[in-house]
């Protein structure tokens, strides 16, 4: 049902460890901001291409992934192409393209469970800080990715018993069963999570 | 947070994920497609209140950001976050968190139905727009460089469905509220 964008391979980004990709990634978007000079930025983007290329993404499934963003950098860029000027238009194509396509080539090359044991180990400090737990997270993430099925199927049944008695599928009669009839479960699996121990203080 | 608060975070961020699987509606008076994902922010934050209600829209942020295409059509990954709309993604937490405080403090459940509804109105309206695209306009200024104006005239376009997402969510944060009340028992 869910699946990640990660996918399977042994490129260079591939073996990178995920906190250098994030960091290299966060380092870039900073650089990219820094100048307005085509001559670096086009290198960078082409740089960008081929990296995310080189995940063995085939291009046809990477423009898939990039497009919509893209369209909306592609706005942007005009509105400056039209309001400001060609180069500066083409500056800022050249430097959120190249920085949309760097970061969905970390995305492709980092397995979902990989991620969340970094991101457990950047909220260890925010632990320290007594703001939010580590542990809680990771179980919020599972539970949601253990009930959305169970949540699409609801929605199905809500829509079927609609047709069922002739009535319109329309948005606010579907969501508020939708939406009381999960929340009503919250009860029970908070309980099964607690007798379960599972939160250990 | 109790382990009750934790669950209804995440089962209200899986809510939002079914909703972005539903497809767009066009209506033919308004420019653009309407999402019903959006719609989750006003809910999040009229529906569980302000501290629960960010948490769900943050967690729903984190999964997106380790690779899941949870956005509505499929979106995903950091590249989201890289590109000139990312500022309303941020948006949405901070106005989830408000909407919720507004809901809080202004919705009693004894309260007649025009001044329940009136307040469920503002909640969604301060939180989903007002505050919403304060972050998502400041972020695409930032990113669009010297072209700011046309940036702010073309995302108007969104104005006219958002004003519908605060009625539907204004109905159904009452109607949830009627049925199981969460936001008088905040965390």
């Amino acid at each position: 049902m869910l699946n990640g964008l990660d996918i399977e391979g042994d490129s260079l980004l591939h073996r990178l460890p995920v906190r250098l990709k994030l960091a290299l990634l966060f380092a870039a978007a900073i650089l990219l901001f820094l100048t307005s000079d085509l001559r670096f930025l086009l290198p960078a983007l082409s740089l960008a291409l081929v990296l995310l290329l080189s995940t063995g993404l085939g291009p046809r499934e990477a423009f898939r992934r990039v497009r919509f963003v893209l369209f909306t950098v592609l706005l942007v860029a005009l509105a400056n192409f039209l309001f400001v000027s060609a180069a500066e238009g083409a500056a800022v194509f050249c430097r959120l393209a190249a920085l949309v396509l760097l970061a969905a080539a970390v995305t492709a090359t980092t397995g979902i469970s990989a991620f969340m044991d970094e991101i457990t180990r950047l909220l260890l400090p925010f632990e320290r800080l007594g703001l939010v737990r580590a542990a809680d997270v990771s179980l919020a993430v599972g539970l949601v990715i253990r009930f959305v099925p169970e949540i699409l199927a609801r929605y199905g049944e809500i829509a079927a018993a609609h047709k069922a008695r002739g009535l319109p599928v329309r948005p606010l009669t579907l969501l508020i069963p939708l939406i009381i009839l999960t929340l009503k479960d919250a009860d029970t699996i908070a309980m099964a999570i607690d007798a379960r121990g599972f939160r250990r203080h | 947070m109790t382990t009750r608060d934790i669950v209804l975070t995440a089962l209200f961020t899986a809510i939002m994920i079914v909703l972005g699987l539903m497809p767009p509606v066009t209506l033919g008076f308004i420019p653009v497609p309407i999402t019903a994902q959006s719609l989750g922010v006003m809910l999040a934050g009229g529906i569980l209140g302000a501290r629960r209600g960010a948490a769900a829209i943050a967690l729903l942020l984190l999964l997106v950001a380790i690779g899941l295409p949870v956005l509505s059509g499929g979106r995903g990954g950091l590249g989201v976050f890289a590109g000139p709309t990312a500022g309303y993604l941020v948006g949405w937490v901070a106005g989830a968190y408000v909407c919720g405080l507004i809901a809080e403090r202004f919705v009693r459940e004894g309260q007649n139905e025009i001044a329940q509804l009136a307040a469920f109105v503002g909640a969604a309206f301060i939180g989903g727009i007002v505050v919403v695209y304060l972050f998502g306009l400041a972020w695409l200024s930032y990113m669009s460089g010297n072209a700011f104006l046309p940036a702010v005239v073309a995302s108007a376009a969104f104005l006219p469905g958002d004003l519908i997402k605060v009625a539907i969510a204004a109905l159904a944060g009452r109607a949830v509220l009627a049925g199981y009340p969460l936001l008088p028992h905040r965390a």
